[in-house]
């Protein structure tokens, strides 16, 4: 018998039983199971995990209090889809969505199945985001509010989520940090390991959380330290880049020469340092002197011992122009985002 | 091929019958082009399907489906007419997507993708549970009207990898997003090649009142965005070079295309990126200082600390 035919007749007598059923119950009702006690509990188990491992919300539950005897159900309410309503032009709107957008979650084709309609134009995906392992896990802990636990600059934290949001090609999570009491800000791409979620409704989001706002403007304020307030000078040539990335309420000083000053707060000094160095000799820290001097010692560090650096040719900067791991590779908003310093 | 796991097939028949329920009559090509199977694997399916049901398995306790060589036809009832809740990844998939093509400049927000998206998160307490943002350079409606128009462009772009601003005309074709940046895929006059350029490091962008020769169209097999990080994937043309990383740099490996990975002891790694500039390069080893050693080839090194020399040498208060 094919197991398709024995999943599929399984769950069809788990959704249409009143009540929970054992195993024994089930294996009188559902042909293809093989006679020997322990073999048919394998293979029983085994279908289990799959109907679980397929979405399938499996319910265990004790029948017989005494015995501890196990029974098994599909509630209606929970297995459907509920209906949602959508008008044609809604739905292909969402459709249409869903095929542009490349998350690399491998569930795109699977939702688009499940949404149904029509048969999406098969457009080039328009935009990609970053898929990390753990925002499914985040994405169902926020919608059921249940707190979760996970890996974090080597320390386990336990947090109540209140949000997820991408913003400037990082995806963060906020919540509140249940050790500290402290709204927090973490960066879904360090998380370390897996996210543990606890039991649904164990937490509330504050009313009036406002995600938008929450969500850290640059990485150099991603920082649990005290905020400094950081003057840079960007030479002419950088100077635009430099204004159309922060905006114009970030230039303190336009210099006659064509150089700015632009002032930011700082609490993440290494992701500063990181942003200031991807535009070499085109930056300088003006102040404050500790993050003058700290930017001075670590250059020091990498000029090598006699702190002038080699003459001679350097290498040629041959490359493909405009295409190149530049791309992704000199976000000056760098990856290193939160790193403590080494 | 080779056949799919029981689980595959599982999730989608549960995904078809749904679909079939609404249409109640389909051509099995039909069937077949939206769920990507040969039209006999189809009907394979569905046969097998229209065995399942309740006991004691008499027909008017089977799945109702007629299947014939051309088409099928659906009477489910109520029995598995509607699909299985969104997984975990699904939600999120469907949730993120809606936000990211809403975070679009110039998208409408109280459109059909807005409304669609809060009738879903209504029916799934979803609660507004993401938000995507994706920058909006200055010049993103000039590029977006040139390729509506089919202009072409004068721009003035500084290029990371070079570390140098040049003014260079370009066909644009498309615009993509990725990772939150937005870039344009172009030919460009300058290289005689396709070329990705990030719209934000366009210091300017003007019409050059000469239309885009679409003869010369853009090669990008697959949609741009659809090759994410390979959309950064360098051409023959690079040089390939070697670091050591410690543990406190590994995000390296994860973040940029590396041709090789090897692990060493005490969790250092040792890497092969593919650079299409070394400009950049400087910078990233100047940014991951102590972390990371450049091994191959030797000059990297020097060129290090002549960069360090030259960053240093503002400081020289």
């Amino acid at each position: 018998m094919d197991k398709l035919e024995r999943l599929t007749n399984l769950l069809l007598v788990l959704l249409e039983a009143p009540r929970a059923l054992t195993m024994r119950e089930i294996v009188d009702q559902v042909d293809g199971y093989p006679a020997g006690e322990a073999a048919c509990r394998q293979t029983f188990e085994r279908d289990k995990r799959t109907l679980r491992e397929e979405g399938v919300p499996l319910e265990t539950v004790t029948v017989e209090e005494r015995e501890g005897i196990q029974g098994y159900r599909v509630r209606p309410e929970r297995y459907y889809l509920p209906e949602l309503g959508l008008s044609d032009e809604e739905q292909a709107a969402l459709n249409l969505a869903v095929a542009a957008v490349r998350l690399d979650t491998g569930s795109s084709r699977d939702a688009l199945w499940k949404l149904g309609g029509a048969e999406h134009d098969p457009a080039p995906p328009f935009a990609a985001l970053p898929a990390l392992p753990a925002l499914p896990a985040l994405h169902e802990a926020l919608r059921t509010r249940a707190p979760v636990s996970f890996g974090y600059r080597g320390r386990q934290r336990r947090v109540d989520p209140y949000g997820l949001g991408f913003r400037h090609g990082f995806w963060y999570l906020l919540g509140r940090d249940r050790d500290h009491d402290q709204q927090r800000t973490f960066r879904v791409d360090r998380i370390e390991g897996g996210v543990e979620r606890g039991e649904p409704d164990g937490y509330a989001v504050p009313a009036g959380f406002d995600l938008g706002a929450a969500l850290p403007d640059e990485p150099w304020k991603l920082g649990e330290g005290e905020a400094l307030r950081a003057q840079v000078l960007i030479d002419r040539a950088r100077a635009p880049l430099v204004e159309a990335e922060l905006g114009e309420d970030a230039i303190s000083e336009r210099r006659d020469d064509g150089a700015v000053v632009v002032t930011l707060e700082v609490t993440n000094p290494a992701a500063f340092r990181s942003w200031v160095l991807g535009f070499l000799e085109h930056a300088e820290v003006l102040s404050p002197p500790e993050l003058r001097s700290e930017m001075v010692a670590w250059l020091r560090g990498e000029a090598g011992p006699d702190g002038s650096g080699p003459d001679g040719s350097g290498p040629d900067g041959s490359g493909p122009d405009g295409s190149g791991p530049d791309g992704s590779g000199s976000e000056r908003a760098g990856p290193d985002g939160d790193r403590g310093a080494p | 091929m080779a056949r799919p796991e029981a689980g595959d097939r599982l999730r989608r028949l549960l995904a078809m019958l749904p679909w079939l329920a609404e249409r109640g009559r389909v051509p099995i090509k039909e069937v077949a082009d939206r769920f990507d199977m040969r039209p006999n694997e189809v009907v394979a399916e569905l046969e097998l399907a229209a065995c399942c049901g309740l006991p004691p398995y008499t027909p008017d306790q089977l799945i109702e489906l007629v299947v014939t060589d051309d088409y099928v036809e659906a009477n489910l009832g109520g029995r598995l007419s509607r699909p299985l809740r969104f997984s975990p990844a699904e939600g999120f998939t469907v949730a993120a997507s809606a936000r990211a093509i809403l975070a679009v400049p110039g998208a409408d927000p109280d459109g059909a993708l807005a409304r669609a998206l809060a009738k879903l998160e209504a029916a799934l307490g979803q609660r507004q549970a993401v938000t995507v943002e994706l920058d909006a350079p200055a010049l993103l409606d000039v590029v977006r009207r040139a390729i509506d128009e089919g202009q072409r462009l004068e721009i003035t772009y500084y290029s990371a990898s070079r570390d140098e601003v040049t003014t260079r005309r370009i066909d644009p074709h498309a615009v993509f997003s990725s990772e939150g940046r937005w870039y344009v895929n172009a030919w460009c006059h300058l290289a005689g090649g396709v070329r990705h350029f990030r719209v934000d490091r366009m210091e300017e962008a003007v019409p050059t009142g000469e239309r885009s020769d679409a003869a010369v169209g853009p090669v990008a097999k697959g949609g741009q965005a659809a090759q994410g990080r390979q959309a950064f994937s360098p051409g023959p043309d690079v040089d390939e070079v070697s670091l050591v990383l410690s543990p406190g740099a590994r995000w390296v490996t994860e973040t940029y295309p590396t041709r090789e990975v090897q692990e060493l002891a005490g969790g250092r790694v040792r890497v092969v990126l593919a650079v299409g500039g070394l400009a950049w390069l400087e910078r990233l080893l100047l940014r991951l200082g102590p972390d990371a050693e450049a091994v191959d080839p030797p000059h990297l090194e020097v060129a290090r600390r002549r960069a360090a020399a030259q960053v240093l040498a503002r400081y020289s208060d």
